[in-house]
């Protein structure tokens, strides 16, 4: 059984000028020890299928419209405020783009690692490696040392002593490694990591990528790994999903899906990264802009910019087919030989 | 990098069109607060009062200082609404002529003020450098001194008046005016010079005209319609304290000083212009605080 | 952290001076003779000539505003042109009771509006931010001259449950001045029958005066509490998922506070100024009922005095906000 299986996830959320279709028939499979990258343009709707799956998306604005989103063999969607709450933090993982801000300025970083960690351990108290009837200040004591343990794990020097610091005395390759500390302070089997290098240097980006990939292949973890740069998903993803204005066009094995991309969108996406030997002014950039989703086009999203729609594209939905063993196609035309 | 004529020429044109789409936002999210609407209501209401209310009065005789010796004390009843005072004078119709002396009084102030400071601050703005620094270290120590004592000292300098008291308020007020033109000025300013230099020969006062006056004016009348109350509030603490409009010109807030020593036996003399305060104190603060959050970027969380 | 407050301290000399010379020319700005006005009408041409030499107003006005200068340096803020009185005395003596009630006044504010500005932001949009819009925009309306009226119609005259007004009955011994704060010293001199006295003299005007800036803090505790709301690090403490309850109590609130406690400063030194209404209404012996006075009689060294020490509290009370802000903001502390 997959770790996590999303099917045909459709969302609708509501703003000032009507319902926009955001995510529009998602599908993913994510096994447990893998990294699964989820490519796309920004407000392709990536982020939100990564914060659909801790069901952190506030409803109202956002409807799910239909679809169900399988963690572990259970339905998420079907889930209780209560029950996400156990989950998230224990056996979700989640880090964001931004490590200035996505740690509370006001507080040592150890103090916000350890109401983590004394939740996932009020959720299993085997975390903590303590018994249920616990005393509070044992539980501090042993959240304390996990915390440290965590840190050390993710490369902090010196953790014991940096769990007093502020956020604002740690580099931001630091506090990107303390927010995956403390994402993986609960040991969970999933972790959604959204853009968590777009905005460190390219330096510090290798060593998190490193970070990462050690740590799924110690904890076993599944990784949903959120970007829009290609490079980090040919760097650690042995999957890949590719997504264009709410739905997913191609999904396969990254080498497979990288070599021979089948999906016009995913070409063009491909094609439009800088290579060597490329002449000055050869960058190819993609004509058209991405449709609105509020009045989002009747067949294949990408038809309007497509250079190979042809008329039925722009009346039918494509279906995702399978082409090869585990690459998947959302193209009406990938079936036939055009270049 | 060139530019071609016609790309600098069609930018006001999508500026205007943004604009609008902008405006007709903010109405319809003014239009779905219901208290942003009862406020607008009470200030349309409380402006026809004090244009057109003096002529509907029942006693216009007592709006220019008539009395009548024989009603003192009325309690409120069907022929005295709000009953009569100490000298016999409709108390309704003193509250209703009361609307026109407080709103003016409460317009004029801010509305110099912001005359005043948007001068002063738009000039601070602009040309930046020891002119900005003194008008600004001026309105930081202004800011320090409690406005009412230092209206009421200016207001007891200039002796009593209408037009002084307007002075003395709208002379403590004009800070914070000055300090809003001077961050907006700023903060357009760079993006000013910018254009200034791509377009090369549209003038500096084009510039001005087209690009901050909007932008400035915006914030400014935001500020204008949040001060409004407060401004009628301060000119009623006046009349209140003895400083400001003097009767026989009807004023809330030397009514209200009047009915003061006619407590508790008295109480309609004190409670109706008390109430007519409040309500338009209310009104404007209803009114200013729904455009706001409706027209402020920074407030609209 | 020393060297910030040294750097604060520092700043402090400019607005003392910059301050002393705006209040001096507020004092001058005052019309008439104030010298004929108290030397009475019947005074000669010799009488007048001496009082204004007894006050240095013969003077030209530099050397006026040193000779100002140099005096409040040395403690020395004038005398009433009227009662002859020192001004330092005269603040000495009304300052702590305008003090204790603004303190009084702020208590209250603080106490309630920071939890139902915190409520309404959870709530937003719903019927506890609108209901708490609805009463801060009707609590900053009330003029408080009016609503003091009121409560005094209501609870005092009809009631009969509080005093009309003043600190306490002329018949009660006030207790040996320490702090000049009745409350403190009737405790300290343990006697509790005046302290309670005391209390309910004061709670009509606290009420008044309290209530404008517990609405200004309601509406600023939800505004920068919907601002930490939509943070990042609140985003990420509910994906890791801790509970709504510790998150708005523990994280948020700290953050909050600080943005809030700036606007609390600000408020107290306005309050020191806006009492002069309450005091008015309520017959405080504070200064602001001692600035009324000053001013209608022109009495021009007492404004000065009222002016410029309101203005040092509102100065000092804004430099301990930026040192709380301190405390609260590692960042700010250890930079």
């Amino acid at each position: 059984m997959a770790l996590l299986e999303i099917r045909n996830l459709h969302l609708y959320m509501r703003s000032f000028e009507g319902d926009a279709h955001v995510l529009n028939g998602i599908d993913l499979t994510l096994e447990r020890g893998r990294i699964h990258g989820l490519v796309g343009e920004t407000g392709c709707g990536k982020s939100l299928t990564g914060l659909s799956i801790s069901r952190l998306v506030p409803s109202p604005p956002a409807r799910y419209a239909a679809g169900s989103i399988r963690f572990d063999g259970r339905d998420l969607m079907e889930a209780s405020e209560a029950e996400m709450r156990a989950l998230r933090g224990r056996r979700i993982g989640m880090i964001f783009q931004d490590p200035t801000t996505n740690l509370n300025p006001a507080f040592r970083v150890g103090e916000q690692m350890i109401d983590v960690a004394l939740h996932a351990g009020q959720v299993d108290s085997g975390i903590l490696g303590l018994g249920p009837d616990a005393s509070r200040a044992e539980r501090r004591a042993a959240a304390c040392r996990l915390v440290v343990e965590m840190l050390g794990k993710v490369g902090i020097r010196d953790a014991a002593a940096r769990v007093d610091d502020y956020p604002h005395q740690f580099s931001g390759g630091m506090r990107q490694r303390v927010l995956i500390a403390m994402a993986l302070i609960g040991r969970p089997d999933l972790l959604i990591a959204d853009e968590p290098t777009t905005a460190l240097d390219v330096t510090v980006q290798a060593q998190i990528l490193r970070l990462i990939r050690d740590l799924v292949d110690e904890f076993q973890l599944g990784v949903l790994l959120i970007t829009h740069n290609l490079g980090v998903v040919a760097q650690v993803c042995s999957q890949v999903s590719v997504m264009y204005a709410g739905s997913t066009v191609e999904d396969g094995p990254t080498r497979a899906v990288f070599r021979a991309p089948r999906h016009p969108y995913t070409k063009a996406l491909l094609a439009a990264l800088p290579r060597e030997g490329l002449a000055r002014g050869e960058l190819k950039g993609l004509a058209g802009s991405v449709p609105s989703l509020l009045t989002p086009p009747r067949g294949c999203r990408f038809a309007p910019r497509c250079v190979h729609a042809i008329d039925t594209c722009r009346e039918r939905r494509p279906i995702a087919e399978e082409i090869q063993a585990g690459h998947t196609v959302a193209c009406l035309r990938a079936a036939e030989p055009v270049a | 990098m060139s530019v071609a004529p016609h790309d600098f020429g069609d930018f006001p044109r999508s500026a205007a069109a943004a604009r609008f789409e902008a405006w007709r936002r903010a109405f319809y999210r003014f239009s779905g607060s219901r208290l942003s609407v009862i406020g607008l209501g009470i200030c349309v209401f409380l402006v026809l009062v004090a244009i057109f209310g003096e002529s509907f009065v029942p006693y216009p005789q007592h709006v220019t200082g008539g009395i009548a010796p024989r009603a003192r004390f009325l309690p409120p009843s069907a022929t005295h609404w709000f009953g009569t005072n100490e000298l016999g004078q409709d108390v309704f119709t003193l509250v209703v002529a009361g609307s026109r002396v407080s709103l003016l009084c409460g317009f004029a102030v801010v509305f110099a003020a912001a005359v005043v400071g948007t001068v002063l601050g738009g000039i601070a703005g602009y040309y930046g450098g020891w002119t900005d620094d003194l008008i600004m270290r001026l309105t930081d120590l202004k800011l320090t001194i409690p406005g009412l004592i230092l209206a009421m000292a200016i207001a007891a300098a200039l002796g009593p008046g209408i037009v002084n008291m307007i002075i003395a308020v709208s002379l403590s007020w004009w800070p914070g005016f000055a300090r809003l033109v001077r961050g907006e000025v700023l903060s357009k300013k760079e993006e000013l010079f910018v254009l200034a230099a791509r377009a090369l020969g549209a003038s500096h006062a084009r510039l001005i005209w087209r690009h901050i006056v909007p932008n400035v004016l915006g914030a400014i009348v935001i500020k204008m319609s949040l001060d409004m109350g407060f401004a009628i509030l301060t000119v009623a603490a006046l009349g209140f304290i003895g400083i400001g409009v003097k009767p026989p010109t009807p004023e809330w807030g030397s009514l209200l000083a009047i009915a003061r020593g006619y407590m508790p036996e008295f109480w309609w003399t004190a409670v109706f212009p008390g109430l007519a305060i409040f309500l338009a104190v209310f009104g404007f603060n209803l009114l200013g605080d729904g455009l706001r959050d409706v027209l402020d970027p920074k407030a609209r969380r | 952290m020393l060297p910030f407050v040294i750097r604060r301290f520092l700043l402090l000399i400019p607005v003392f001076i910059g301050l002393s010379m705006l209040v001096f020319v507020i004092g001058r700005l005052l019309p008439g003779d104030p010298v004929q006005l108290a030397a009475g009408p019947h005074a000669t041409r010799e009488e007048i000539a001496a009082l204004a030499a007894e006050f240095g107003l013969d003077q030209p006005l530099p050397v006026q505003y040193l000779a100002y200068a140099k005096g409040l340096a040395i403690g020395d803020w004038g005398r009433s042109i009227q009662s002859r009185q020192p001004v330092i005395d005269d603040l000495k003596t009304f300052m702590p009771a305008t003090l204790e009630l603004v303190i009084a006044a702020m208590i209250v504010a603080i106490l309630i509006g920071i939890p139902t500005g915190l409520l309404a932001a959870v709530y937003r949009d719903r019927w506890p931010d609108t209901l708490s819009r609805a009463v801060s925009l009707g609590a900053i309306s009330i003029p408080r001259f009016f609503l003091g009226l009121l409560l005094q119609l209501a609870l005092a005259m009809w009631l009969g449950l509080l005093p009309l007004g003043g600190r306490l009955p002329i018949t009660a011994e006030p207790p040996p001045f320490l702090t000049g704060f009745l409350l403190i010293d009737t405790l300290v001199a343990r006697d509790f029958s005046t302290f309670f006295l005391a209390l309910q003299h004061m709670a009509m005007p606290a009420v008044a005066l309290s209530l404008s800036p517990l609405a200004t803090i309601m509406r600023m505790m939800r505004a920068s509490t919907l601002e930490v709301l939509s943070q990042d690090y609140v985003l990420t403490a509910r994906a890791l998922g801790l509970s709504q309850r510790l998150t708005i109590f523990k994280y948020v609130l700290k953050n909050a506070l600080s943005a809030s406690l700036t606007v609390i400063g600000l408020y107290f030194g306005w309050l020191l100024g806006g009492t002069v209404l309450v005091e008015t209404v309520f017959d405080w012996p504070g200064i602001g009922l001692y600035a009324t006075r000053a001013i209608t009689t022109q009495d021009f060294m007492p404004v000065m005095g009222v002016t410029l020490c309101i203005g040092l509290i509102f100065v000092a009370v804004n430099l301990l906000v930026d040192l709380a802000y301190g405390l609260v903001n590692p960042k700010v502390r250890l930079s």
